[in-house]
């Protein structure tokens, strides 16, 4: 674990899941880890423009990469599987083909934006709690147990796959949630779509395609006896919280589950408030039951 | 021939003249006849250089010869042993069984996923072989006079389509792919790999046709990005990739009207536009204006949870300008330069 990281929160922690960003500052801080803010970043893809437009993509991911680097820092944390896999990808072609370095660099500072020298890694936050340090000094801020709640992990696949670019662990059989799950005292449930995909990156083309993905993880969570849903990424984060009820009418199944981004869950263990945790941001509510198994301390009339 | 059948028991006793080990298999079986499915165990002794297909011979062999499996060339080359191991699809013959042994693990082998089970291990390729005649797997040259010799390829050229070439039509890829697993008619990876190795080939010619059909419905855009297939794939073709420079080609031919394409290119003009992505232009831009109508019961839901940005303000990033510029000089430069690499005419590569 680094003592300074260059925050990447991407898009949707930026936009439509601020309660990821909000709970990641607040566990960093619980932490002792210095976030150092990038502004002029843009988006990293998300796997869109490396389809339609992959030169363009590495652009600007050797944009992003660049202004880490002029940051002084040389690792960018991401709380998202897809930036994660996005600027890894990019990384790794740029520092392989040295020509290609190269023109991109040329090209950056034709523009006048900030070059990129190769010098940056990217982890995810998951990878940097769940190991070595970082876990070390997770487990002494986790001092409250959630004893009692089940947790199903739910990977997402950017995270784990292909493994050759992202390789922190057994893209089969993974352990860092469920290592983290246990740190908060919580237990954690296992169940095979745990490494699935959630469908979110056609949600919107084709919607039914990805509801036929999105049903088996909640499906497989709730029979396993599942409280809540734990994901290290606000994408499968919006398509089981948000798609649920849609997941529902597609299965004839209610589900009702909860889903926590990774730094909420970590963040209740820490003992962070509600105000900053931001519960009430998401679409399937907790239940009363679950709420207590949090034990998050709660300020009457907090701003959502 | 008979020095041949003596060649290959010498190689055989030689084998099983090494240090064995004994290695207990849990065997996926199914009796088309009585439709049942079950697991048996099997433990048998191994060579310990031996494979998962090795394993699964010597149980053929020793315990029950009517346990069904495909099996030829033994060497990760012919595509036929494709079956899952411990869940994931692999080539049996390319799986060594040591380090399951060493760890104390019995394995549990299963035919592989997305295609129907015959008997055992062995599935009904058909449906694989479908989709593969459906992307047209030849080169179509139109009426480009053909070479009195090969036609050959440039090194460069060769390149492009190297890692798509690789593919043994194992089935590995598919087996795990998920969107087929929701959406059957997908064309999937393999056959969309097998795809890019055309429509990448500098000879063909038929390109535009190709990228029209792939475009559209149960084609590239069906693909989820949950990256099992290059994953699972054995020979390194990277199915996955493929696809996403299918999509690439399918944007510079222009075919851009389906809504996976339309929802690729809001990314696109929101990092011109201001840095982040626009959510709220992501659904209708994706679906069109009609159905998102359709959907605001449930954009209502995402709003209350405070999920909806403010379309007036939207996310912009600083020193964006850069961004701008730097994709009116890459549109400049693509604009100067050739489709792809351009094939060698025939005549002037013939040798002689």
């Amino acid at each position: 674990m680094q003592e300074r990281y260059a925050y990447y929160p991407g898009c949707l922690a930026s936009l439509s899941q601020k309660e990821l960003d909000s709970s990641t500052r607040a566990i960093a801080e619980k932490l002792e880890i210095e976030l150092v803010e990038m502004p002029s970043v843009t988006c990293c893809g998300a796997g869109d423009i490396h389809e339609a437009k992959p030169d363009y993509y590495l652009h600007i991911s050797a944009r992003i990469l660049g202004q880490a680097e002029q940051s002084g820092c040389d690792t960018i944390l991401t709380i998202c599987n897809v930036c994660t896999l996005n600027l890894r990808q990019a990384n790794i072609a740029l520092k392989e083909d040295a020509a290609l370095l190269n023109r991109v660099n040329d090209n950056l500072k034709e523009v006048g934006a900030a070059t990129y020298q190769g010098g940056v890694d990217i982890r995810h936050l998951l990878w940097e709690v769940s190991a070595g340090e970082g876990y070390e000094r997770f487990k002494s801020i986790a001092v409250k147990s959630l004893e009692g709640l089940k947790v199903a992990p739910f990977y997402g696949c950017q995270i784990l796959r292909p493994a050759k670019i992202l390789g922190f662990e057994n893209s089969d059989r993974p352990e860092s949630l469920e290592r983290l799950i246990m740190a908060c005292g919580a237990e954690p449930i296992d169940y095979p779509a745990k490494v699935k995909c959630c469908g979110f990156p056609i949600v919107l083309a084709r919607e039914d395609v990805a509801l036929g993905e999105l049903v088996q993880p909640l499906e497989q969570a709730m029979d396993a006896g599942a409280d809540v849903i734990v994901t290290p990424c606000p994408l499968c984060h919006l398509s089981l919280d948000a798609w649920q009820r849609k997941a529902a009418a597609y299965s004839g199944r209610e589900f009702g589950i909860p889903i926590l981004h990774l730094a909420q869950l970590l963040g209740a263990a820490a003992g962070i408030e509600e105000s900053e945790l931001k519960f009430k941001r998401h679409v399937t509510r907790l239940s009363p039951s679950v709420k207590a198994k949090l034990q998050v301390p709660s300020v009457v009339g907090t701003k959502v | 021939m008979a020095a041949i059948e003596n060649a290959h028991f010498t190689t055989l006793k030689g084998a099983y003249d090494q240090e064995t080990m004994e290695a207990t298999l849990k065997v996926r079986r199914y009796d088309p006849e009585t439709g049942k499915s079950r697991f048996d165990t099997f433990t048998v002794t191994i060579p310990v250089t031996a494979t998962v297909l090795d394993a699964l011979d010597a149980i053929k062999d020793t315990c029950d010869g009517t346990l069904s499996y495909r099996k030829s060339c033994r060497m990760s080359v012919c595509g036929s042993c494709g079956m899952r191991v411990d869940g994931g699809a692999a080539l049996a013959c390319k799986t060594s069984m040591r380090k399951f042994v060493e760890a104390g693990h019995t394995i549990t082998v299963s035919p592989m996923g997305n295609l129907p089970v015959i008997k055992d291990l062995v599935v009904d390729m058909t449906p694989f072989w479908d989709k593969i005649r459906a992307i047209k797997p030849y080169l179509d040259t139109k009426d480009a006079d053909t070479p009195a010799k090969e036609w050959r390829i440039n090194p460069e050229d060769t390149a492009l389509i190297h890692k798509e070439s690789l593919c043994i039509l194992c089935g590995c890829c598919v087996s795990e792919c998920n969107s087929m697993e929701s959406d059957p008619e997908f064309l999937g990876p393999a056959a969309l790999a097998k795809a890019y190795r055309f429509v990448g080939d500098a000879r063909d010619k038929d390109t535009r046709e190709r990228l029209r059909d792939l475009s559209g419905a149960h084609g590239i855009w069906d693909c989820t990005r949950c990256y099992f297939c290059n994953q699972r794939c054995p020979k390194g073709v990277d199915p996955r990739d493929a696809i996403a420079k299918l999509g690439a080609e399918s944007f510079k031919e222009g075919f851009t009207s389906d809504a996976g394409a339309k929802h690729a290119k809001v990314f696109v003009d929101s990092t011109y536009k201001g840095g982040f992505l626009r959510e709220t232009e992501l659904v209708p831009k994706t679906i069109g204006p009609a159905n998102a109508i359709k959907d605001i019961p449930f954009a209502l839901q995402l709003a209350r949870a405070g999920k909806v940005p403010n379309p007036l303000s939207p996310h912009k990033a600083k020193d964006n300008d850069e961004v701008k510029r730097l994709w009116k000089l890459l549109e400049k430069e693509a604009k100067g330069q050739p489709r792809r690499a351009t094939a060698t005419h025939p005549d002037a590569v013939q040798e002689g």
